[in-house]
């Protein structure tokens, strides 16, 4: 079996990827998809243009190609030859550059896989990349191994709400001391911060349809969480508008999105509990 | 700058005729929120009660600060802004702005308000018909400051200047950041190289950029020019001035956006020459509507040092680029750029170029339109405060008695006039009259009085002439283009 491997030349997490293969005796490959192979990746980007893809600074590379499997980025296509798909929950589309890997969701892995998760983190961190952890708190076991390997040089932790809204607003059960803990874990790291995007929520005692806004009185409950688990009145808290549009769920795209100026009363009440809140932008 | 080392302080000049009488409040260097009649009589003082600046509001009531963070940490950061009553007793406070924790201090929540705030009903900050400020609700605009990272501008962190609408209850409303509309500010390539190496540089809390400066604040209004259909002239719209930058902008309320703008440069077209280069200046507004000149802004342009933009001989580097020792108070018709009143050296009677420095505040001072046309200038740094005619005559002058003893200065940040009906606890005090007293004739105790003991002719001597030449010239233009 052979991959084929795009590159770029000069790509320092092209090296690193293909240094993990040769280690590994993983045979590919290689087009440098802006030189030589630049014609053979036009044909490649056309026909997989659904799956790779472009972000601000144009395309990520290495991009593998297993058959019609393809993975884009260093951590996605090193986890695919290090597991196959195991790792497909935790390894997500990169955003970050300069230096770091992100689309690490420790929340959306099975954590019966966390040492192949370390050992594709190690890789990469040890061959001079950071990596930005992501968590919404469920798989706080998943952090705190993380975090005794000294993977993980910022933790992003996406704190969903108030632990009365929590399950309903991650989708699924969640075990409050859990994601108390992880918020405990995520203050740990050498870098972090926490976030609230202030989302509508489907109400659970409301009539369907009834998807109203998390309020201020919420946020201040999630502030005041944020500050028993980790016991600290000063984590750098970030509070981030909902765009609708974006949402995958017809119930959430058809709500209006919040005015501009809206956040600031969910700042407001959050600083009662959290002193440092920040809100976001407003992209509108 | 030719001060005598001894001179009167106290009212000086009043022409209750002439007047718009009424309260004077003003911040007494390091005594606290001041109340004068137009006598000087002292009639309240709010004791160590900070103010930048200090206002009354209907009903006796006072607004101001009840201090200040170390200049260890911050630059002038208010800690809180407060209303006061009659009594001193605080009915309102916000300070809910940024959490701070300085070294060795108790952390604090504070509101870093400086230079302005006003309050819903009263956009410019002072009296004007129809146009009173609430005291028991209602919103407030509040200038405050923010540190920031903005590599677009510097790479060095920069203090930053915010507005903030704040509703009675304490939840901030509306933010609006200055740096986030920095390409909308209009610098030259040479200011913006400048500013990056040097964002007026300040050493306190390890170090920030006050790159802008901003000293006021204030909302536009109802005005004629919103009203005929010019939608940058929106009541709600804010309009700030700059003292670093020279720059004086309206902002559009509902999107942030800068809809108006006046400098940084003042030689890009014909209309900015014809008003020269404005420095430093402080209290732009626009005069609130039921008052003379209503619509147009007033500006005190101090002179003094400001700017960021090429060297020159005064300016090395190109900091602080524009230079002018003296003071301009300018009504400026915002569409046409036209000055429509101006008092500068030349108003007030002063021979120029060689005398124009007596009038002149390099910092802070301001201007008020009263109904009756006349202008309340504030001429900072020496304290004085001057009411004059449209016609340029001075009708009130005060000079502030309190020199700061940790700072020996006399300073007035900015004097506001206001009705006596504002202040309902105490009676409507007697105005008299104080004739103005000839300074030729004018002597301390134990000074010899005027006149030679004996005078001598000498024959053959000519009269002085009126149009004697000093060692520099002294018409008022300088525009040797015009002279080829």
């Amino acid at each position: 079996m052979s991959f084929t491997l795009f590159t770029a030349a000069g790509c320092m997490r092209c090296n690193i990827a293909k240094k993990f293969m040769r280690e590994k005796n993983v045979a590919f490959q290689e087009h440098d998809a802006v030189g030589e192979g630049k014609e053979r990746f036009g044909q490649f980007y056309r026909t997989h243009r659904s799956i790779v893809v472009r972000g601000k600074e144009g395309i990520e590379f290495p991009v593998l190609a297993d058959g019609d499997l393809v993975r884009q980025g260093v951590a996605a296509v090193i986890a695919y030859l290090h597991s196959g798909t195991g790792l497909d929950g935790f390894i997500g589309r990169n955003e970050l550059s300069k230096g770091w890997v992100g689309g690490i969701n420790v929340s959306a892995g099975d954590p019966a896989a966390v040492n192949e998760l370390a050992a594709v983190l190690g890789f990469v961190k040890k061959n001079g990349l950071k990596l930005q952890l992501d968590t919404d708190g469920r798989n706080a076991s998943v952090l705190e191994h993380l975090l005794g390997l000294g993977l993980g040089n910022r933790v992003v932790m996406d704190l969903k709400g108030p632990q009365a809204l929590y399950a309903i607003m991650v989708g699924r059960e969640t075990d409050p001391v859990e994601i108390g803990r992880s918020m405990e874990l995520t203050a740990r790291f050498p870098e972090y911060r926490f976030e609230t995007t202030v989302a509508p929520v489907q109400r659970p005692e409301g009539v369907p349809g009834n998807v109203s806004y998390l309020t201020p009185e919420e946020i201040a409950e999630t502030a005041s969480w944020l500050k028993e688990a980790t016991g600290s009145h000063r984590q750098p808290y970030l509070l981030r508008f909902f765009n609708p549009q974006a949402h995958s769920d017809d119930r959430f795209r058809s709500v209006e999105r919040l005015a501009p100026n809206a956040l600031f009363r969910y700042r407001t009440a959050a600083r009662k509990y959290q002193v440092l809140t920040e809100i976001e932008a407003s992209s509108a | 700058m030719t001060y005598p080392s001894v001179y009167p302080s106290g009212v000086t000049i009043y022409d209750p005729a002439r007047c718009w009488n009424g309260y004077t409040v003003f911040q007494g260097k390091e005594v606290g929120a001041l109340l004068i009649d137009m006598n000087g009589g002292e009639v309240q003082l709010w004791k160590e009660l900070h103010g930048m600046p200090n206002r009354i509001l209907p009903g006796g009531h006072l607004i101001g600060s009840t201090g200040e963070r170390s200049t260890a940490f911050g630059s002038q950061d208010g800690i809180d802004l407060v209303q006061v009553d009659w009594d001193g007793n605080i009915v309102w406070r916000f300070n809910q702005y940024e959490f701070i924790e300085d070294p060795g201090e108790e952390p604090q929540w504070m509101a870093r308000q400086h230079h302005d705030y006003q309050r819903e009903g009263n956009p410019a900050g002072y009296y004007a018909p129809g146009l009173e400020p609430l005291t028991d609700r209602g919103k407030t605009m509040i200038l405050s400051h923010k540190n920031v990272k903005n590599p677009a501008i510097c790479d060095k962190p920069l203090l930053d200047d915010t507005i903030i609408e704040v509703a009675w209850e304490g939840d901030v409303l509306w933010e609006w950041v200055c740096s986030e509309h920095f390409e909308e500010l209009g610098f030259r390539e040479d200011a913006k190289n400048l500013l990056f190496r040097n964002p007026n540089w300040l050493k306190s809390g390890g170090g920030a950029g006050d790159w802008m400066h901003i000293n006021s604040m204030s909302l536009l209004g109802p005005n004629r020019w919103f009203d005929a259909g010019d939608g940058r002239f929106h009541p709600d719209n804010i309009i700030w001035c700059a003292r670093e930058s020279n720059i004086t902008a309206i902002v559009e309320k509902r999107t942030g956006r800068i809809v108006w703008r006046l400098g940084p440069n003042y030689d890009e077209t014909a209309e900015l020459r014809r008003l020269g280069w404005i420095i430093g200046q402080h209290h732009s507004h626009m005069i609130p509507r039921g008052l003379p000149g209503e619509g147009n802004i007033l500006i005190f342009d101090n002179g003094g040092w400001a700017g960021y933009g090429s060297p020159n001989p005064g300016s090395p580097t190109g900091f602080r680029n524009a230079l002018r020792d003296y003071s301009r108070v300018l009504e400026i018709d915002p569409v046409s750029l036209k000055v429509i009143w101006q008092y500068t050296p030349v108003e007030a009677g002063l021979p120029f170029p060689v005398d124009a420095n007596r009038f002149y505040s390099p910092f802070i001072s301001s201007a008020q339109r009263l109904p009756n046309g006349n202008t309340l200038i504030t001429e900072g740094s020496g304290g004085r405060i001057i009411e004059v005619t449209a016609g340029h005559e001075i009708v009130w002058e005060y000079i502030s008695p309190y020199w700061g003893k940790m700072m020996k200065i006399n300073m007035i940040y900015r004097a506001y006039r206001l009705p006596y009906a504002w202040v309902p606890q105490v009676e409507t005090p007697q105005e008299r009259a104080i004739e103005r007293i000839d300074v030729t004739r004018f002597r301390v105790p134990g000074a010899a009085p005027g006149g030679a003991r004996r005078v001598v002719n000498v024959a053959g001597v000519l009269p002085y002439r009126p149009d004697a030449a000093l060692c520099v010239r002294t018409d008022v233009g300088d525009d040797t283009s015009k002279q080829a």
